[in-house]
């Protein structure tokens, strides 16, 4: 079977790894990690993700700009992004997801369960 | 009037009839001084005159029938008239008396009752003041509470992403191992316990960070009753588990209030929740909405709607009540509750120009009060 390919971006090395662990460990996906932002887009045309899952508070570049960057490139435009955040509180994700301005956050900490419903979600559509 | 004349005249037939039969004896004529000062002082001026001239008159003719009034008429003549006249100067002096007397007795009464008027004023003055006093009070505690409250949320929207990262982080690693057969029943545990501990801790931080970034009120005209239903609904399960029965008096055709309905929704499961937390042994749950005319008073008149949510646990004890709706003031132990339950409670009431009361009844338990304003005069 061909397993979804998914890139990760976020500064802490230890959040991609756990995620990485947990969503290879399901056996249905494919994850690269990046942990330096201005890299992204390079990480991007080589992997050719299937969705995008980024953090928002990072140094250097933060996620809406690496989000700007990866819509500019033509194959990425239509790729679905879900931002991971530390800093929406709870009333505004409702409990752990929102979809404001047209895109899909999760509040850190995000539960394992809660991630893979997300992201399958926005596979299908 | 008459009464006093007749009893008048009775006293003077007697002195005259004492008079005549002690014979000449001048000091007995003194005794009509009796009558005269009792019908000027009861009857007035003209009724003291007339028993007065009454008495000269019994006198001349007690005197004429001892030695008939041939001998010395003109002694006896002026006789007559001088007693008449003291007789008279002495009604006069007496009816002026009672006059005076009756006049200061009224004037007394006057000044009493304005006094008691004042007085009462004077209370009702007080005890204004102290209920201004006392509402300042509040007001200047809720202030010190709202600042609180203000400061736990910039804290917690500056600590959010330090603390945020690390708990998910924690909380992929435990979802991991969750994943994965483990070697023990207790294993099993602490890996539960772990992933308990990393939500416990983002549910705090969670809160926290609701006070710094307060969504605005959206508030859309809704059905308190129906507010209340949907909220059981959320803990009905939790009300079964404890064995907790719920009594619903719900007043129909309240008017409708201008609530925030998730907003609303949370006060009411933090109330059914405390409420439950207070009943681990089940009990029963009393949900009262009313509406209450409100007159007069020193807030604005109209009608209120009233919520009352009631247990039957042990109550609040009176040292934690003052404390209750502080933020972090909890008596649960820890990990069970975060002492933020009523502060929010408290805050999103008054954003809605509501209020809150929490109290023990006499029967025991806890009993929560709230006041909604259906027509509130300004919202923040
Ligand atoms: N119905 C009640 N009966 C008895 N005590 C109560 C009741 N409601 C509140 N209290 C007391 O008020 C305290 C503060 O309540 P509050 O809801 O603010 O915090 P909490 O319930 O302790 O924590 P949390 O709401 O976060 O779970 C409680 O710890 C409890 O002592
Ligand atoms: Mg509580």
């Amino acid at each position: 079977m061909n397993r979804k390919r998914i890139l990760v971006i976020d500064d802490e090395a230890s959040i991609t790894r756990g995620i990485k662990l947990n969503l290879e460990a399901l056996g249905t996906f494919e994850i690269r990690q990046v942990n330096h932002a201005p890299d992204a887009v390079q990480s991007a045309l080589e992997f050719k993700p299937d969705l995008v899952l980024l953090d928002i508070v990072m140094p250097e570049m933060d996620g809406g700009e690496v989000a700007a960057r990866l819509r500019e490139i033509p194959s990425l435009k239509d790729t679905p992004i879900i931002f991971l955040t530390a800093i929406v509180s709870h009333e505004e994700t409702q409990g752990g997801e929102a979809y404001i301005g047209g895109e899909d956050y999760l509040a850190k900490p995000v539960d394992l369960g809660t991630l893979v419903q997300a992201i399958n979600n926005r596979l299908i559509n | 009037m008459l009464a006093t004349m007749a009893v008048s005249l009775g006293m003077v037939l007697v002195v005259a009839i004492v008079d005549y039969l002690t014979g000449l004896e001048i000091s007995v004529a003194l005794l009509y001084l009796v009558p005269v000062c009792w019908g000027a002082w009861f009857g007035g001026r003209n009724a003291g005159l007339f028993v007065a001239a009454a008495s000269a008159a019994a006198w001349l003719i007690h005197v004429m029938l001892l030695c008939g009034f041939i001998d010395h008429p003109w002694v006896l003549a002026w006789n007559t008239l001088t007693l008449g006249v003291s007789f008279a100067l002495v009604a006069v002096l007496m009816a002026t008396l009672a006059l005076t007397q009756k006049n200061l007795e009224a004037t007394v009464t006057k000044r009493s009752a304005k006094l008691r008027e004042e007085v009462i004023e004077r209370r009702q003055a007080e005890e204004q003041l102290r209920q201004v006093n006392a509402e300042l009070q509040q007001a200047h505690m809720q202030l010190i509470e709202a600042a609180k409250m203000e400061m736990v949320g910039r804290m917690a929207a500056g600590v959010a992403h330090e603390v945020k990262n690390p708990l998910m982080i924690l909380g992929m690693g435990t979802d991991y191992f969750l994943q994965h057969p483990v070697t023990s029943e207790a294993e099993a545990m602490l890996l539960q316990d772990m992933k308990d501990a990393v939500r416990r801790a983002t549910h705090i931080i969670n809160l926290m960070l609701d006070f710094s970034k307060p969504r605005p009120l959206h508030l859309v005209p809704e059905d308190l009753n129906t507010l209340v239903e949907n909220s059981l609904d959320l803990v009905r399960h939790q009300f079964l588990k404890q064995g907790i029965e719920v009594v619903r008096e719900l007043q129909a055709d309240l008017p409708a209030l201008p609530l925030d309905r998730t907003r609303m929704e949370h006060v009411f499961v933090n109330l059914f929740t405390n409420a439950a937390q207070a009943m681990p042994a089940g009990g029963t749950l009393t949900v009262r909405s009313s509406l209450q005319e409100v007159s007069g008073g020193s807030s604005d008149p109209g009608c209120r709607v009233m919520l009352e949510v009631e247990d039957t646990g042990p109550g609040i004890r009176p040292e934690h009540l003052p404390k209750i709706f502080e933020a972090f003031y909890t008596t649960k132990p820890p990990g069970q509750g975060t002492g933020l339950g009523l502060a929010i409670v408290r805050r999103i009431l008054h954003i809605h120009g509501a209020n809150i009361v929490l109290g023990n009844r006499s029967e025991g338990g806890a009993r929560a009060t709230l006041t909604f304003n259906p027509t509130p005069k300004s919202l923040p």
